[in-house]
């Protein structure tokens, strides 16, 4: 099991399409993937569902803590690490 | 008989057509045939076991997914590739896990499946509804579309689509519904609930076809008046939409079908002739320069007021750097928005950076500030730095790196300016900040252009002092309004008090002039009335040298003045100055706004 924590700074958050972004990438990796937002305290969620990941309010600023556990864990911690950082096909600044 | 409802304006344009209804009206024998259809299903779904159920829901599910996302490469080969973006959406949450794995939970506790999908889509929209955020929020209603679409293909139901070209009327209207009419018999939107922000709106915007919210009783109205046809087959009612005026009429007359084409008409004349002026700078009919620039909230919107034919951008609002965040933004995150428009734009249109104006009442918990009780006259913007200086000069460290990255003479103006204090304060931060760049030998611009929005009456009154100060004035004529009236902006029963072409306001404008023409810097406006046809040939005609405002309105203001002579613009304004109330003031704007429909 792996994990990683990082902090979301797409301007509007985790809205629609950078969710989707994150989903879609998530659904590749064979290992089960959860993400939790760290500053609301509630439960990691399955990151390979676009509805708990929007479900899980996102916002700008939020640190998140990305978890995956299987085969493919490693990859599957650095290539989402890496999509959040650059911020999921959206400019950052 | 005609019936006029009023609606909200929310996507313009005209349609003329018959109304076709969403969902299909319940009538008695419909509802009957509803009954006896939930009866078979249940009867064929109690012989469908637990194992079959689910194996139906799953293919149903993934039918969904791929239906939907051959809508949106549809929509996307038609060029619209952001309307396209919520299809692709809708079709990851056809299989999602909320809504199938939990539908496949519910069919195992005994449930029939496609109430199993109802519930599961219900709740899932109801959890998305509950965030406080409404960019997430407003997903709910992609949920409940795409528990519709599953339910309807378990059921075996085509979706009812419009067989002539109509005007769809609804509660509000699923956008997959939307997307899913041919293109050529959707005339219209006319929506009795939704709002600005629903997928309904922007899909119209999308296919440039009219769209009208918050019609109240508008099928209510339909409904009766379809009872009152009493012949038979049911006809359907003719319908006319005005979505920028947010009017609607139910069986319009002749003469009204005659007056809402001959609008359309116009309307297509005037983009027409807009479009076709976009390659010329802005200009009065006698050729004198007006500037015309874009006012922008994100980076996102350079595209946009690039497409417009800005001149530059006159108001780059830097708030969205410090809202919904837990810290203060990084020096280098702010370098790359502001070096990214600055960046876009080039050395030859200025991008006017408005230094963040942000304090107790926008709820930024890194301030430290309690929440102000008089926001408005708060502290912030330039008066947080009475207490520290760390925001403005961190902010100012980042312009002037951007400047030299991006190769361009960085132009700032600062808010809430009413005092000599203020604007001192001002320039020694920008100083400050020039002074750490460079001894840290990071790429600085050689200069800065510093400029003041003039929006509180103290600085208006103090222009000419001011003006020996800075390098421009900006007026943001929304705040300048509140202020001079004393009327909240936000109370709507306050809103003969809001129209900045009071000549309260625009006596303080022509002082604010007359103080910049002294010390001969240039006057710019930023704020609404900018971007109003009428505000900005009386603006013009005050002597302003620049307007700045949303990229929607450039079209709309280059025309107005286009057809407007410099002598005409000074008479049009002593005549305004010298009135008493706006609605005087909007009579002798009208003749001259009036030559865009000739």
């Amino acid at each position: 099991m792996k994990s990683i924590d990082v902090e979301i700074r797409n301007p509007s958050g985790l809205h629609a399409r950078p969710a989707v972004l994150f989903a879609r990438q998530a659904l590749g990796f064979k290992s089960k993937v959860t993400v939790q937002n760290l500053a609301n305290g509630k439960p990691p969620v399955d990151a390979k569902s676009l509805i708990a990941v929007l479900g899980a309010g996102l916002l700008k600023g939020t640190i998140v803590r990305v978890v995956a556990a299987g085969e493919d864990e490693a990859q599957a911690i650095g290539d989402l690490k890496a999509a959040i950082e650059s911020g999921l096909g959206e400019p950052l600044g | 008989m005609t019936t006029r409802i009023d609606a909200s304006a929310a996507a313009p344009g005209i349609a003329i057509g018959p109304v076709w209804r969403y969902p299909r009206r319940p009538t008695p024998e419909g509802t009957a045939e509803r009954g006896r259809e939930s009866a078979r299903r249940r009867a064929l779904h109690a012989e469908l076991t637990g194992a079959e159920a689910v194996d139906a829901v799953t293919a149903a599910a993934h039918e969904a997914a791929d239906q939907l996302t051959a809508l949106a490469d549809r929509i996307y080969d038609a060029g619209r590739a952001d309307d396209a973006g919520i299809f692709d959406a809708q079709a990851m949450m056809a299989t999602d896990t909320a809504i199938l794995d939990e539908a496949i939970r519910l069919i195992r506790t005994g449930m029939d499946p496609v109430e199993a999908v109802a519930e599961s889509a219900t709740a899932a929209a109801e959890m998305l509804a509950a965030v406080d955020d409404e960019l997430i929020s407003a997903r709910a209603a992609d949920i409940r579309d795409v528990g519709a679409r599953i339910g309807r293909i378990l059921r075996g139901e085509q979706l009812d689509l419009p067989e002539q070209p109509s005007v769809a009327v609804a509660d509000d209207l699923p956008p997959s519904v939307i997307a899913e009419i041919p293109t050529g018999l959707l005339l219209g939107v006319a929506l009795a609930g939704g709002s600005r922000t629903s997928h309904a709106v922007i899909l119209s915007r999308g296919l440039g076809i009219p769209c009208v919210v918050g019609a109240t009783g508008l099928l209510q109205a339909i409904d009766a008046a379809t009872d009152a046809v009493v012949d038979g087959a049911p006809t359907p009612i003719a319908i006319a939409v005005d979505g920028q005026r947010g009017e609607i009429l139910l069986e319009p007359s002749d003469d009204d079908i005659v007056v809402f084409q001959r609008r359309g008409d116009a309307l297509a004349e005037r983009t027409h002739r807009a479009v076709a002026l976009r390659d010329r700078p802005g200009a009065t009919a006698d050729g004198e320069r007006v500037a015309l620039l874009a006012n922008i909230g994100t980076p996102d919107d350079a595209p946009r007021a690039l497409e417009a034919r800005a001149e530059g951008v006159g108001l780059f609002r830097t708030e969205f750097l410090y809202m919904k965040r837990q810290t203060p933004p990084t020096e280098h995150e702010q370098m790359l928005a502001y070096r990214r428009v600055m960046t876009a734009f080039g050395p030859d249109r200025p991008v006017v950076i408005r230094l963040a104006d942000i304090g107790g009442d926008k709820g930024i918990p890194y301030l430290g500030l309690p929440a102000d009780a008089n926001p408005f006259l708060g502290v912030r913007a330039i008066r947080l730095a009475y207490r520290s200086h760390d925001l403005l000069r961190t902010q100012l460290r980042a312009i002037w790196q951007a400047g030299a990255l991006a190769k361009v003479t960085p132009h700032i103006m600062a808010p809430m300016v009413a005092t000599v204090a203020d604007v001192k304060l001002l320039q020694r931060l920008r100083d400050e900040a020039r002074d750490d760049v460079r001894s840290k030998k990071l790429p600085c611009a050689k200069k800065m252009v510093t400029g003041i929005m003039v929006e509180i009456p103290s600085a208006a009154i103090l222009a000419a002092e001011l003006a020996l100060l800075i390098d421009f004035f900006s007026i943001g004529t929304n705040d300048l309004t509140q202020y001079l009236m004393a009327a909240d902006r936000g109370k709507p029963m306050l809103s003969s008090l809001q129209d900045a072409l009071h000549p309260s306001v625009l006596r303080t404008i022509a002082g604010v002039v007359h103080g910049a023409d002294s010390a001969g810097i240039p006057v710019a406006v930023c704020g609404e009335l900018a971007g109003d046809p009428a505000g900005a040939l009386v603006l013009v005609g005050l002597g302003v040298d620049e307007l700045s405002a949303d990229a929607g309105s450039l079209d709309g203001i280059r025309s107005a003045l286009a057809a407007v002579t410099r002598a005409e613009l000074d008479d049009l304004s002593t005549r305004a100055l010298a009135s008493v109330d706006a609605e005087s003031v909007r009579t002798l704007v009208a003749p001259y706004l009036a030559r865009l429909t000739d």
